[in-house]
């Protein structure tokens, strides 16, 4: 048996501050060099766990849902008691088969083919906030364009008006803050549970959820041609989903679909300052586009790990994992294994697509339902600014998001000129 | 593996999808548009009727399916 006890990890990866300069490449370097998996000590938030570094024994977890559970649990590091898991449960924290007929609810909304429809909308929205930044000569690229944008296409894909993003905004930037050190007030949003209870232990997860009552409320009594009403009026196994169990949906692709693409677009506009020569090869050939978007979701890996339970005892890596044990994998790791993309902190739009990142999963169940819409809006986002020819300076401090869950950014000033 | 005469690849192979698995990225659609279609409705990969793929790209679609729903039909 090859446990290998290090209690003395360092940096302990279950603490926001580990990440506060970003990714921690070289820490993540020394777990996957070292043989089996690696045990993170117990800590304040909980049980310790084993660290999957490695992409290879990522995609083995990632693809096999029966020993590997997101169920039985939770899906983040800390513990939860059960009655607050099933408080909170939506379909990311299910496992197949019942998973999977919640997800075909929406599945058809997010094919590569499907998205092609919300082209347009994305287009007008990252016309329109460019426009104001290059009128501003610059600003926060994080509140004027990296923010609004996914969060705009998500809502109206779904069909929340126009006049409420601005609430999705606010509600779901606390939402982020819930898994660092910010605080907010319990009764915020006019919040009646106990924080425990909610996604993120974020009073703003009640009111994205209060929204959501409303709304289906609202689709039933009056339905529309939108998401919304599409997910109120569905059934899984001849039931309509529960006010519940619907909210959690809404919250769930609201939160998904949201700081994630937001997190990617933000080092977007890093990569444009430190590798402005990389985009000028995408310029001069269109093909790299689709390299040069799957390049910033790598190095963003806006979601740093999901966590698993073990369902069985089992071999990993040749570690003996026990049933009941967390296993968490780290994706902002395996996006940069050695073994298999060469010089992996280099920023190469040329990169082959073949084996890819693992920055939307590992594969399996559960592989982000967004992946072609987050594509097609950061695609679109590359392809306005090198058409206008924009040129981003730095003007000022960033500043990153305290979380050891997402590798978000929550400002980012910039000089913006043709 | 099963039967590949020629050795490099080129043989051509079947594929089937299974339904339960597939939670309709849509890859294997783009990929191979004039193999595999994902219903309208219910967003799940269908093989069009006799299509079939050289094995060597025919492993290549297994892998990149994330969910793992695509494989050979050997006979
Ligand atoms: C660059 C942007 C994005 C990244 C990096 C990202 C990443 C991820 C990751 C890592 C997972 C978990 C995969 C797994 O457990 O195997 C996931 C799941 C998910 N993502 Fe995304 N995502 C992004 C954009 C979006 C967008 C735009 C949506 C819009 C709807 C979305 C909706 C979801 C949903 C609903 C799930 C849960 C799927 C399930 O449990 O079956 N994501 N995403
Ligand atoms: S790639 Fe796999 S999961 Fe996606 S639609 Fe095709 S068969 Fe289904």
């Amino acid at each position: 048996m090859t446990t290998i006890e290090r209690s003395a990890v360092r940096p302990d990866l279950a603490d926001p501050a580990t990440y506060d300069a970003g990714i921690p490449h070289e820490a993540f370097a020394t777990l996957r060099a070292t043989p089996g998996l690696v045990r993170n000590p117990d800590g304040p938030w909980g049980s310790g766990f084993w660290s999957v570094t490695r992409l290879d024994d990522l995609v083995a977890v990632s693809r096999d849902t029966t020993t590997f559970s997101s169920a039985v649990g939770h899906i983040q590091i800390y513990d939860v008691d059960e009655d607050v898991r099933d408080a909170r449960a939506s379909m990311i924290d299910l496992d197949p088969p019942i998973h999977t007929r919640l997800r075909r609810l929406v599945s058809s909304a997010f094919t590569p083919k499907h998205v092609q429809d919300y082209v347009g909308d994305v287009r007008r929205r990252i016309g329109d906030r460019l426009d104001a930044l290059e009128a501003a000569g610059g600003g926060d690229w994080v509140a004027e364009v990296a923010a609004p944008i996914p969060i705009g296409v998500i809502c109206a894909l779904m069909g929340v008006p126009e006049s409420d993003h601005d609430l999705m905004i606010e509600m779901t930037d606390h939402l982020v803050e819930g898994t660092s050190s910010a605080e907010l007030d319990p009764g915020a949003y006019g919040n009646t549970k106990p924080l425990r209870e909610l996604p993120f232990n974020s009073p703003a997860a009640f009111g994205v959820e209060e929204y959501a009552r409303r709304a289906r409320r609202d689709r039933l009594a009056e339905p529309r041609d939108d998401l919304l009403t599409q997910l109120a009026v569905a059934e899984v196994d001849g039931e309509r989903l529960s006010e519940t169990e619907y909210a959690r949906f809404f919250q769930l692709m609201i939160f998904a679909g949201n700081e994630t693409t937001r997190s990617a677009m933000a080092h977007l506009a890093t990569h444009l300052m430190d590798h402005a020569d990389e985009f000028d090869r995408v310029r001069a050939d269109g093909d790299l586009l689709d390299g040069a978007v799957e390049e910033v979701v790598r190095h963003a890996s806006p979601i740093l790990y999901f966590r698993r339970t073990a369902m069985a005892d089992t071999v990993l890596a040749g570690t003996e994992v026990a049933a009941g044990d967390k296993v968490v994998m780290w994706y902002a790791s395996a996006n940069f294994d050695e073994a298999h993309f060469a010089d992996p902190l280099a920023f190469d739009v040329g990169r082959p697509r073949v084996p890819g990142h693992v920055a939307f999963g590992g594969g399996g169940a559960h592989f982000c339902l967004g992946a072609s819409l987050a594509r097609i809006e950061l695609a679109e986002l590359v392809a306005e600014v090198l058409r206008r020819g924009l040129r981003l300076r730095p003007a000022g401090e960033v500043e990153t998001v305290s979380s050891n869950f997402v590798n978000g950014v929550a400002r980012l000033p910039v000089e913006v000129s043709r | 593996m099963g039967g590949d005469p020629t050795g490099d690849g080129s043989e051509r192979v079947a594929m089937v999808v299974d339904e339960d698995r597939c939670i309709g990225i849509g890859q294997c659609e783009l990929l191979e548009p004039d193999v595999f279609r994902l219903g309208d409705e219910d967003a799940i990969s269908r093989v069009v009727d006799g299509a079939d793929l050289p094995r060597a790209r025919a492993l290549e679609l297994v892998d990149r399916c994330p969910s793992g729903a695509i494989s050979i039909a050997d006979a």
